[in-house]
């Protein structure tokens, strides 16, 4: 590990280092700190601290910025679309991984385009459709548009990771006479508990953060969730920053919270899948 | 939804049903019956797959060959709009606007995230765990969010930025940054180099650390300087990482909206119009349906060439070097 550590050269690559750290954390570490500051305060400049912690920001943004509405709409989303992707991605998976159906190779290409093709590609058809279902304004045209998009990621996931269980094990409780069901959910899911939730991990992130899916398909402020609240609650308070400001810290402290609980499974996860 | 990450897994599915096929010499599993009772595992996914997703990209195709408002029947115009995006200055603006975002998507955030998980790898494990997370934290962030709290960063009246800049003494660097014509690629663009360096340098952390140390004490003892070792060691060796990174951050640079959305809408005057705004501005606004279709495809397309271009390129640099 001591590669570079050598005189002359350890100095200047610390302060890289330590550079980039603060770019990282300077963004944030504003966000916060206006979160608690009166319109007053900030006249006094941005890194000037508050006499004291305005709280009522945070109470501004909630009720009267409809940030409570908008969590909730949120959970409400994340919830289902993560819950019915992952089962989804266990039961399509478990197909791809071991079991034999006319077109397997046309239905794993058909997968994968849906994987490539950006969602802001078929946003116009699925308004449409939506319009046509009487979906547009429902939490169906969030939720079910969603599953959709989550689908080819979570199969394929859960495809790769039930190969890898070892063909043994399957054969033994087969021969013990244990039917399909009880072999994918008593033994297959169990073990690939860290797998699905990774999974599941992945999906909650991606589908807090979707942005397009709501801004088309959703206009009635009741459903909105917390990324698009916030972007109808900067067009009517652009004056108020420190409510503004509360209002992200709203939107990406669960996110933070959820990630540095999960941080190590998250990078690894995530690079793991990319270095193949 | 299937975010930058995604399109690398395809090929890691593929890779290893081909060696256990091998080995099990062509044998499926002893879970398959076949029959009917093996769609009903299937149907659930492709039904909702199917119904809004894989549809909605056939009909994206229909809708591209016709001339449609929303509102009254489509008119069949055959290749039309495609002719008409080719003779559309806008459009090329907009894909003129994204070439110069690969920079700030692509090149920066390769290059400071090589470096950093250069001088990273050096570092005690404590150390390098606690900055890997912090890091990574931008990529986990909803854009959407952060278009938004970086425009309030760069507002030219009471902006942080232009605060420092002034308290620094450099008042006359102090712009408007997002209003400017000039300076708003750059200045978006920044939020996207933030955003994804910390990504790339994962992705080249973990490389670094598959690579085989005694390479590089192998160099030491033949006097390489660690510049060297780095350069004609490391940086060969990354190659698939490069390949990962290179792939994720140019298709995530074509797809991108939600922070140019909330940030600019394409504004001033164009200077950061990129195909997918177009393609809003076009059929949520214009009610240009067919021509937006025509617009949301030609980026679609670019996403399947760079895969293409990238996955051909590294294969060409794989021989060279092995």
């Amino acid at each position: 590990m001591s590669r570079l550590t050598q005189a002359g050269a350890v100095l200047p690559s610390r302060i890289v280092l330590w550079l980039f750290a603060l770019l990282t954390v300077v963004p944030f570490g504003l966000l916060i700190l206006t979160s608690f500051k009166s319109q007053a305060d900030l006249m006094k400049g941005a890194f000037v601290l508050p006499p004291y912690p305005h709280f009522e920001n945070y109470v501004n943004a909630w009720v009267d910025g409809h940030f409570s509405t908008y969590f909730t709409n949120s959970v409400l989303v994340v919830v289902p679309v993560v819950a019915i992707s992952t089962v989804i991605g266990i039961l399509t998976g478990f197909a791809f991984a071991f079991l034999s159906f006319p077109f397997k190779k046309g239905a794993f290409v058909i997968l994968t385009i849906g994987m490539m093709v950006p969602s802001e590609a078929f946003i116009i058809p699925l308004y449409y459709e939506m319009l046509n279902l009487r979906l547009i304004n429902t939490y169906w045209a969030l939720i079910l548009p969603q599953v959709a998009m989550s689908i080819p990621f979570a199969t394929i996931f859960m495809a790769s990771t039930m190969r890898q269980i070892p063909a043994e094990l399957l054969e033994a409780a087969v021969i013990d006479g244990a039917t399909r069901q009880h072999v994918l959910w008593g033994i297959i899911v169990p073990l690939l508990r860290p797998a699905a939730s990774s999974l599941a991990l992945f999906l909650f992130i991606w589908t807090w953060n979707e942005f397009l899916i709501p801004l088309i398909l959703v206009n009635d402020d009741a459903l909105r969730t917390l990324p698009i609240g916030m972007l109808f609650f900067q067009g009517k308070y652009t004056v108020n920053t420190p409510v503004l400001t509360a209002g992200a810290v709203i939107v990406i402290l669960p996110i933070v919270v959820v990630y540095l609980a999960f941080q190590r499974k998250f990078i690894e996860g995530l690079t793991a899948g990319a270095a193949k | 939804m299937t975010t930058a990450d995604s399109q690398t897994r395809p090929r890691t599915a593929t890779a290893p049903k081909r060696a256990r096929a091998g080995r099990q010499g062509n044998r499926v599993s002893v879970l398959d019956r076949p029959g009917p009772s093996n769609l009903l595992y299937i149907l659930p996914g492709f039904l909702i797959y199917g119904a809004f997703v894989f549809l909605p990209i056939l009909a994206a195709i229909g809708i591209s060959l016709t001339d449609w408002n929303g509102i009254s029947s489509p008119v069949f115009v055959g290749l039309d709009n495609f002719a008409k995006l080719f003779a559309d200055d806008l459009f090329y603006k907009a894909l003129g606007n994204n070439a110069q975002f690969i920079l700030y998507y692509c090149v920066f955030p390769l290059l400071i995230g090589i470096v950093l998980a250069a001088i990273l790898s050096s570092v005690g494990t404590r150390q390098r765990l606690a900055l890997r997370t912090l890091f990574f934290l931008p990529y986990i962030m909803p854009t959407a969010v952060l278009g938004i709290i970086f425009q309030w960063l760069y507002n030219p009246a009471f902006g942080p930025f232009n605060q420092i800049l002034k308290a620094v003494g450099l008042g006359k660097l102090a712009l408007p940054w997002l209003g400017d014509f000039h300076f708003v690629l750059p200045a978006v663009g920044a939020v996207a180099t933030w955003y994804f360096f910390g990504f790339c340098m994962v992705i080249f952390l973990t490389g670094i650390q598959r690579i085989d140390p005694s390479l590089h004490d192998a160099a030491k003892v033949d006097g390489a300087r660690p510049w060297q070792s780095f350069a004609s060691i490391t940086a060969p060796l990354l190659l698939p990482e490069i390949r990962v990174v290179l792939l994720l951050t140019v298709i995530a640079s074509i797809k991108s909206f939600d922070l140019i959305f909330t940030m600019t809408r394409g504004g001033p005057s164009n200077a950061t119009l990129v195909p997918n705004i177009y393609m809003y501005q076009l059929g949520f606004q214009l009610n240009r349906f067919g021509y937006a279709a025509a617009v949301a495809l030609i980026g679609a397309i670019l996403v399947f060439a760079v895969n293409f271009v990238i996955h051909q390129t590294m294969q060409r640099l794989d021989k060279v070097s092995q």
